[in-house]
């Protein structure tokens, strides 16, 4: 299974850099959809191979949850607001954001290896941790609240992908937890985020007390 | 243990049937919900410790599930008569009921977790629940600094949870009560854990440099949640770190917990010298006294009394605070400290009760946050020595003139006479209510001291 890990691991990295150059919002949907079901299929595979009914249940829960609701949650928001589709403007160029990518991965590998790799021996045991980094870029970068929920995801992935294949063992309740916990923050973001296009105020006094 | 379970049940059948009551009805349900809560959690209080695959009840999460259960109960009762000043609220009267419900139960979850796991889903499902509750207020302000929350918190807690992913991956479990009894060797892997579940923990605490979402929230979001927020949400992510701190009680953690404590001291001291709006003025004192709870949580055994003190009466002293700017927005239509005045005139009560609240926010005799902070600054000054002692000393003095001089200010400049000045008898006597167990603290401290006597940390 460790090659199984490093190629999905790969996978997650390869899609997450992609994410960070799109400017179309249904293609980064698209894009994290694909990515949470690449982790579905190797936690099935891992369940299958460790014959392990946790894991399996896990992979179901996250094709289901992960890779069809949420993103068709999002989808059908993006549909309603046509001009929601393309970011006019993001905080940081999409070339630089890629270059900060990039050192993200090798600076996860240095902090892996000079820190954790005595403990967790694994040689893709980096993997989640860039994939973490990049979640956070994705959110700090770009201004659009749904690009933000999907770079929150993007982290959240990192710890199945960690969690799942590290830690098989991990009590049940507490994934199966953090999966409904998501599915909140997505609804009650989806309602944030609604609300947030409908009252954009041009007002600048409004802002002016979130200074200091 | 039944008591516990009954509480669960009442507040889970309180926040069902607020979604399908009526206005009225939702209130009544929430004001009786609220008030049996209290009388279970002081059951609750004197039983002893209970310890299950669930549930994990010591002496700390007892002191929040009263705390907690009290500021519910004063802020439904505040709300009742504070939810008319919302011109266009966000959500139904009765939705509101149901979401603080919500909000209140996924609190009692987080402090009686028997998993460090299920303790990281009640925390983030404090989120949740209450996000909807900081937008209330329905205008753009108050949306972005919901989402803000959302995004910022919730962020700060996947840290968290990859924090605990490294202790499990050391300990081979995540049972709290067994973790506790047996401490983990001492190495990389749970230093790493610890620090970033702290990290995490601390990002919904407010503690600096992850602080950046709770002045905007505070700032916006509608008096009662501002005081349930600073009382007892706050007070309820630090838990997690109480929890941390018991699993790994090494000194690397203790100083990083020292540091980071010391640093939102310091920074919210300075960020209070130049504050203009008084909401946002007690939000940075809320960070300022984590900051000092967090200091005395390093500290151990003087500073745990110190911290546990500072609490209790925190929560009650912020709590009766953001009551009483609920009040003075709701006549001045202002959060700007500059256009309010003369409040000792225009709303007499109001501002004898602000300054009260001030001086027991920022630590002044007699109330009970004296106590604790003077227990946490002589710990210092004993552990840290002088250096140390000195800057946070500083830091607080500049605190407490910061506050005290902005909010004398507000009740003595003269200005103009305000013809609508009025407020009716719940909103003017729950932070009066508040102020005052503010100062009885003062005579729990004794049985604060022996109820944790067994708390290791």
């Amino acid at each position: 299974m460790k090659e199984a890990f490093i190629i999905v691991g790969f996978l997650e990295i390869t899609l997450a850099i992609f994410m960070q150059w799109q400017i179309y919002l249904k293609k980064i949907v698209t894009t994290f959809s694909i990515s949470s079901y690449a982790i579905s299929i190797f936690l099935a595979v891992d369940g299958i191979v460790l014959n392990n009914t946790n894991l399996l249940v896990l992979s179901a829960l996250t094709a289901v949850i992960r890779g069809f609701f949420i993103p068709h949650f999002i989808r059908k928001k993006l549909n309603k607001e046509c001009y929601l589709e393309r970011e006019i403007k993001a905080i940081i160029p999409v070339a630089a954001s890629i270059v900060v990518s990039l050192v993200f991965v090798v600076a996860s590998y240095i902090v892996y290896h000079s820190t954790l790799y005595s403990f967790i021996n694994i040689p893709g045991g980096s993997i989640p941790i860039a994939l973490l980094f990049q979640g956070i870029f994705l959110i700090i970068s770009r201004n659009n609240a749904f690009v933000q929920l999907v770079g929150y995801m993007v982290a959240e992935n990192s710890l199945f992908l960690f969690g799942g294949y590290l830690f098989p063992e991990l009590p049940f309740i507490i994934e199966g937890g953090i999966l409904l916990d998501l599915i909140g923050v997505v609804m009650i973001s989806g309602i944030i985020m609604k609300l947030r296009e409908e009252n954009v105020s041009s007002i600048v006094d409004e802002f002016e007390e979130f200074k200091g | 243990m039944i008591y516990t379970y009954l509480l669960f049940t009442l507040l889970i059948l309180a926040s069902l049937s607020c979604f399908a009551a009526k206005e009225k009805s939702a209130t009544l349900i929430t004001l009786f919900s609220s008030f049996v809560s209290i009388i279970l959690s002081l059951i609750i209080w004197l039983s002893s410790t209970i310890s299950t695959n669930f549930l994990y009840i010591d002496p700390i999460s007892k002191i929040m599930l009263i705390v907690t259960a009290v500021i519910y109960t004063t802020t439904s009762l505040f709300s009742v008569s504070y939810f008319k000043h919302i011109k266009k609220p966000l959500l139904k009267q009765n939705l509101y009921w149901a979401f603080l419900n919500l909000f209140v139960l996924s609190m009692f979850f987080s402090v009686i977790a028997a998993n460090l796991g299920l303790l990281w889903v009640g925390i983030e499902a404090t989120t949740i629940t209450s996000a909807l509750l900081v937008a209330i207020d329905n205008n753009y302000p108050s949306i972005e600094a919901s989402w803000r929350y959302i995004i910022i918190v919730s962020v700060g807690l996947i840290v968290s949870l990859v924090g605990i992913v490294f202790i499990y991956a050391q300990a081979h479990t995540l049972d709290i009560a067994y973790m506790i009894q047996n401490h983990q060797d001492k190495n990389r892997l749970i230093l790493i854990g610890s620090a970033m579940a702290i990290i995490g923990f601390g990002t919904k605490a407010g503690i600096f440099p992850m602080h950046t979402w709770l002045p905007d929230v505070h700032g916006r979001s509608i008096a009662p949640i501002s005081a349930i927020f600073s009382s007892v949400l706050l007070p309820s992510a630090l838990f997690g770190i109480i929890r941390i701190s018991q699993i790994a009680p090494f000194g690397q953690i203790k100083h990083f917990m020292f540091a980071l404590g010391l640093l939102s001291v310091v920074f919210a001291s300075i960020f209070m010298v130049n504050q203009k709006y008084y909401k946002r003025l007690f939000a940075y004192s809320s960070i300022e006294n984590m900051g000092v709870i967090l200091i005395g949580l390093s500290l151990g055994k003087t500073g745990l009394l110190g911290s546990i003190v500072l609490l209790i009466s925190h929560a009650f002293a912020k709590s009766s605070a953001f009551y009483l700017t609920g009040n003075i927005l709701s006549v001045y239509k202002t959060r700007k400290i500059s256009d309010v005045n003369m409040l000792v005139k225009n709303m007499p009560y109001t501002a004898y009760g602000l300054i009260l609240t001030s001086l027991a926010v920022t630590g002044a005799p007699p109330f009970a946050t004296f106590v604790g902070e003077f227990l946490i600054i002589a710990a210092v000054y004993k552990i840290y020595g002088f250096a140390y002692f000195s800057i946070l000393l500083l830091s607080l003095l500049v605190a407490f003139l910061s506050v005290n001089y902005k909010i004398s200010r507000m009740s003595f400049l003269d200005g103009k006479a305000m013809q609508n000045n009025s407020c009716d008898m719940i909103s003017a006597a729950v932070p009066l209510i508040n102020t005052a167990l503010a100062f009885a603290v003062l005579f729990a401290i004794p049985a604060i001291n022996k109820i944790l006597s067994g708390v290791l940390l």
